[in-house]
């Protein structure tokens, strides 16, 4: 096949303590428009990176036009002929359309210093004509103009750079359409089509399934950084694409989901048309007794931001929270810990610990209450109350003084974990819980998870992959663009499958 | 649709429009507020004129013009380099430093009362280069060793101060160059010729605002540093350039200040630093970056200068001068910060 | 790996090195260097110093700064001196609460209104170095000769520790104790060291950051009361050069710009070793503007010095 642009074999990339992605073999032909689609964390993202040369691989190799390729950076790769553009726009807003689009190549409009602005809109002018953009004007800021607009510039301002020296260019759009309406998509799929009738080709990744088939030529399917099927557009259907994505699920005895608690009546916590403008709306649920709640959804339906307000990080604009039959409202985390709510956050490196403090420091600071007398703290009862975490958790460090920096992952997920439960919090927001860590660990934090339930604990559970959510949980709430779709039981003996979420996420 | 699954209750088809037009209202409602941020300085630079013709006895007329016209030269040209090290998102605390240096040395340089020299426009070109060379420093220590703008500042701002006194050890030069006493009594069309220098300096600059490349990286690194450098561009050859130029204004300003006050001397510039910010982040220029330009900065040189000048006029203590500064530039900071409750200020 | 532990620890045993070498060098020198009298100069410099720079260190250790330490000092120096007739030794208690009420201004504004430190602070300055000049008409007034009785006690020593340098060590205990024994120093660590983190904790950020402002009003305010007792005189300029001169007892103490790390003990040392440069410049009849010089150099290195390397990709403005 000598009309392959670009080919991948055999391609790994490892990260300390995870297998990012494996063997994967992919090739994009000229003019065709080749659909990605996986689960968060499947690997779509990372295999972007690489082709993009922002990440090297661990193995296998990957050629353009029959030529090896490699690069150290964006900037070589954009020399070589790929071009991606990014899930945050890389635009700056504070500029006109041509000088994004040019940036950092005025030179081909300087004379003496001065840049001709004037040659260089008319230039930006005929870029954007021949993507049809005729409503962009190029001389008006970034700012003033809408996402969808925004997009277009940034596509316009790709295929300028790539398609600079060479014929043939590869694009990479990674989640174009989450920001867009159904109209903006419909005229981003116009384009899309215009710029592989030019003999370039594109890979495009996106959540809505239905998209995906629309738009591309083939499908690759991705699940836990392997390729699991590549699929004709003829032969696609969302079905079996979900089928491919999920595979089959796994026991429950890695998930302890024997040991899952039977919620008690009382209700903790209820949230009542909760709305945060702009990313949910509506939102309504109940936490029980000892019982974990599910919230599933893909990245950008807004779960993520439900769990911020619930954890006092950001503050609804609408709707109720009720703890124990009273309405509160959080302006702050630290009025939720007041009230009983601590989360373990999903960035832990930013926001679940703090590297340069002690081991028995770190597990200390949402509870000083508990080490302090009269005001004063004491630094032994730190040091035992860290001790006494570090054995029941099984964290392994040399010592409760040494600072969080130095352990693994899946130590220091413990340490949060320690600081979290120690506080004697009625709720506790689980936000990706075993993110980054070690399957051992992730065994671990499972039983974790069971224990403080059976202590009559309500969860919210933002679980790292779908399987996760589903067995832990025992109540699922499915979002889907800001709203909940769905809510399911998930009682011990009757799982939902994973294919009948996935329906509601996409 | 598919409902044989065991026990979930499907909550229909969501209404996906909202969440997303709501996104772009907020959107919407940002860039109403920035353009009414930017006519602001402007809007408030024609009201002080117009308010301070009423009630300040002596403010409307043409020699007061002519007055606040002078009193713009020095804090414009300060201004001009102040601006651009801002458009970065850095700060340039040494800007009095460099100021009073370059005056003090031009004043030994040019024929005076200390020593026997006589070099003249050689003289001040000297000082100039030798002002600018301390914002090259700075501008190195603070993009290789990786030191914030306002430590590397604040120190070399003393450091610098240190060597201007050391210039003349205790007993300041007094200019006797003819020319110095020709410049500061000159004007052209009733305008006084600092004055003029000033604003074509202000054209300059503008011009490299506007139509160079380099204006444009400016805006970008204020924008969104990381990006700027992932383009290819090299981000601390620029900031470099920026502090060099900063400190050539100072050192301009401080050549301004030889001249009117006809002595070289550290103490030349007192005052100016916290007026030039006062100026320069009134005029609509962030703090933060990325923001605002040489044009507004002129409005808030103006209301500045405006400002001092009223306060002059009613005969207002001059100690006070700097607390109402300090109070306009809270005031301004405070109205241009965006106030997300994330956001991490330090 | 291994080489940059070493010159981590080396970096971190730097100050009580310095400190020790440099005193070696001035006895051999100069060996009344170590004598009741010289130790005593040494000792009544140090403690204004000290007083000043213990705050700014909680400031520093939240990943600020404190720009108006300087104006403070000079206007509780005024104050002192202008309320030592009427109220005697109470007028401590009024710089104090002055320095208090500056403090909290200066937080309040912070986090408030969400401006850059170095800029409230810096707009702070302006506004007390102005109430300090107009409250004096200028220049520097005199406590009349007549109430200097009323300051003997502050001539009293302890051997060759004068009492004023036990005040500004009974303060330094304070601090150390706020730093290390309550709630609200580990809090302005955790902010310091990590303001997301220190939030998502439940942590209260804006509290931590209000009290560490606070406190440095205090401090200064308290040093600024020390040097109107020494000199006895309202003397509004007297705070101009220490703002340079806190920033570095605290750097060279070793406590980063960054935030989250350092100690109020490291300042001790810093504080010290900021005097007996000082002290060494003094009598080596240095031109007093060579300390300028030499301390905006010391401060920078000592940043560099403190700062954590190998970021390639940090964006500092």
């Amino acid at each position: 096949m000598e009309d392959v642009l670009f080919r991948i074999n055999n391609l790994g990339k490892e990260y300390p303590g995870t297998v990012a992605l494996a063997g994967v073999d992919l090739d994009v032909r000229r003019g065709e428009i080749i659909g990605l689609v996986g689960e968060n964390g499947a690997g779509k993202s990372t295999l972007l990176r690489i082709i993009s040369c922002v990440e090297q691989p661990t193995s296998g190799t990957m050629e353009m036009h029959g030529r090896p390729f490699s690069g150290r950076n964006l900037l070589e790769a954009n020399h070589m002929g790929v071009g991606m553009v990014f899930q945050e726009q890389s635009l700056m807003k504070n500029l006109s359309v041509a000088q994004n689009i040019y940036f950092g190549r005025e030179k081909s409009f300087r004379r003496f210093f001065l840049v001709n602005w004037r040659k260089m809109h008319a230039s930006g002018l005929a870029v954007l004509a021949s993507l049809g953009l005729d409503n962009i004007s190029p001389s008006s800021k970034v700012l003033e103009l809408d996402f969808a607009a925004r997009q277009m510039v940034e596509i316009a301002k790709v295929l300028n750079i790539v398609g600079e020296k060479k014929n043939g260019c590869l694009i990479l759009l990674d989640e174009p359409t989450s920001v867009l309406n159904d109209g903006e998509i419909r005229k981003l799929f116009e384009k899309m089509r215009l710029i592989t009738e030019q003999g370039n080709s594109i890979i495009f990744v996106s959540h809505r399934l239905s998209e995906v088939i629309e738009i591309s030529d083939r499908i690759y399917v991705f699940k836990d950084g392997r390729r699991t099927a590549l699929v004709d557009k003829k032969d696609a259907n969302e079905n079996l694409l979900y089928e491919k994505m999920v595979g089959r699920g796994s026991s429950g005895e890695y998930f302890k989901v024997n040991s899952q608690t039977e919620p008690g009546d009382d209700t903790v916590l209820e949230v009542r048309n909760l709305g945060l403008k702009g990313f949910f709306k509506d939102v309504s649920f109940r936490v029980r007794k000892g019982e974990v709640v599910g919230i599933c959804g893909v990245v950008g339906s807004g779960k993520e931001e439900v769990c911020s307000v619930l954890c006092g990080d950001d503050r609804a604009d609408a709707g109720q929270m009720l703890l124990d039959g009273t309405e509160r409202i959080f302006s702050d985390p630290s009025e939720a810990l007041n009230a009983g709510i601590l989360s373990v956050p999903k960035e832990r490196r930013e926001e679940g610990i703090i590297g340069v403090l002690s081991v028995a420091e770190n597990i200390s600071l949402s509870s000083m209450k508990a080490i302090s007398r009269h005001a004063v703290v004491s630094g032994r009862e730190r040091t035992n109350r860290a001790m006494e975490w570090i054995r029941k958790l099984n964290i392994k460090t040399s010592g409760p003084k040494v600072s969080v920096d130095t352990l693994s992952g899946g130590n220091a997920q413990k340490v949060v974990f320690a600081r979290v439960i120690s506080g004697e919090n009625r709720i506790v927001i689980l936000n990706h819980p075993t993110r980054g860590v070690d399957v051992g660990a992730k065994e671990e934090i499972y039983q974790l998870i069971r224990e403080i339930t059976e202590k009559g604990i309500g969860v919210v559970l933002l679980g790292d992959t779908l399987d996760e959510t589903i067995s832990l949980s025992s109540r699922l709430l499915v979002m889907k663009d800001g709203l909940i779709a769905a809510e399911m039981e998930s009682p011990r003996d009757n799982k939902p499958q994973q294919i009948d979420v996935v329906r509601y996420m996409m | 649709m598919a409902t044989q699954d065991n026990n979930s209750t499907g909550r229909g088809e969501p209404t996906s429009q909202s969440v997303t037009a709501e996104f772009s209202e907020r959107i919407a409602a940002e860039s109403v507020k920035n353009r009414i941020m930017q006519l602001g300085p402007l809007l408030v630079m024609v009201v002080l004129t117009v308010a301070m013709s009423i009630f300040v006895p002596g403010f409307f007329g043409f020699i007061n013009l002519v007055s606040v016209l002078q009193q713009v030269a020095t804090p414009l040209v300060l201004a001009m380099g102040l601006t651009f090290v801002l458009l970065l998102g850095s700060i340039d605390l040494s800007l009095e430093g460099v100021m009073g240096f370059a005056g003090s040395i031009v004043a030994l340089l040019v024929m005076n009362s200390k020593n026997s020299m006589d070099l003249g426009v050689l003289g001040i070109l000297i000082a100039i280069t030798a002002g600018t060379l301390f914002g090259v420093v700075s501008g190195v220590l603070h993009t290789r060793l990786k030191i914030p703008s306002f430590m590397v500042t604040f120190g070399m701002g003393s450091a610098i101060t240190g060597f201007g006194v050391l210039s003349y050890r205790g007993i300041p030069a007094s200019v006797k160059d003819q020319m110095f006493a020709r410049i500061a009594s000159g004007t052209f069309l009733d305008l006084p010729l600092l004055t003029w220098f000033a604003l074509v300096l202000f054209l300059i600059t503008l011009v490299i605002e506007r139509y160079t490349a380099f204006g444009r990286h400016l805006y970008a690194i204020g924008e969104n540093e990381s990006m700027v450098r992932a383009s290819g561009i090299n981000v601390d050859r620029i900031k470099v350039i920026v502090f060099a130029w900063s400190a050539l204004c100072s050192s301009i300003a401080g050549v301004f200040g030889a001249i009117k006050l006809n002595i070289g001397e550290v103490i030349i510039s007192n005052g100016f630093l916290f007026s030039t910010i006062t100026a320069v982040v009134v005029g609509g220029t962030s703090l933060v970056g990325g923001k605002g330009g040489v044009g507004q900065s002129l409005v808030g040189v103006i209301i500045v200068v405006i400002i001092q000048d009223s306060m002059i006029l009613l005969g207002v203590n001059s100690y006070v001068q700097p607390a109402v500064q300090g109070l306009i530039v809270v005031a301004a900071v405070a109205l241009t910060v965006a106030r997300s409750k994330k956001l991490i200020f330090k | 790996m291994r080489n940059r532990i070493t010159v981590r620890t080396f970096v971190d045993n730097l100050p009580w090195l310095l400190l020790v070498s440099l005193v070696a060098i001035f006895t051999s020198i100069n060996p009344r260097f170590v004598g009741p009298i010289s130790l005593g100069n040494l000792f009544s410099a140090a403690a204004p110093l000290l007083c000043l720079s213990l705050g700014a260190t909680f400031v520093i250790v939240t990943g600020s700064i404190d720009l108006s330490v300087g104006a403070i000092v000079s206007a509780s120096c005024v104050i002192y001196g202008l309320t030592f007739p009427e109220l005697g030794n109470w007028s401590l208690l009024a710089a104090v609460s002055f320095g208090f009420v500056a403090g909290s201004l200066n937080g309040f504004v912070f986090i408030r209104l969400k401006i850059p430190s170095f800029m409230v602070t810096l707009a702070a300055a302006a506004l007390w170095k102005s109430m300090a000049l107009i409250m004096v008409g200028g220049g520097a007034k005199g406590i009349p000769l007549p109430l200097w009785k009323g300051l003997r006690w502050s001539e009293a020593s302890l051997g060759v520790v004068p009492i004023l340098f036990v005040i500004s060590l009974a303060v330094f205990a304070a601090y150390y104790f706020i730093q290390s024994k309550t709630a609200l120093g580990r809090a302005i660590f955790a902010v310091g060291a990590s303001e997301r983190a220190a939030r998502m904790f439940g942590l209260k950020v804006n509290s931590a950051k209000f009290w560490a402002f606070a406190l440095s009003g205090v401090g200064s305010a308290l040093a600024g009361a020390i040097y109107s007792i020494e000199l006895k005189t309202s003397l509004a300029t007297v705070g101009d050069p220490v703002t340079l001169l806190a920033i570095a007892a605290v750097v060279i103490g070793g406590t980063p710009l960054t935030g989250g790390r350092g100690s109020v003990l490291r300042t001790l040392l810093g504080a010290l070793l900021v005097v007996i440069i000082q002290n060494g410049m003094n009598t080596g009849a240095v031109d007093p503007y060579w300390q300028q010089i030499v301390f905006g150099a010391f401060t920078i290195v000592a940043v560099y010095l403190n700062s954590e390397r190998g970021g390639r990709t940090l964006i500092v403005k």
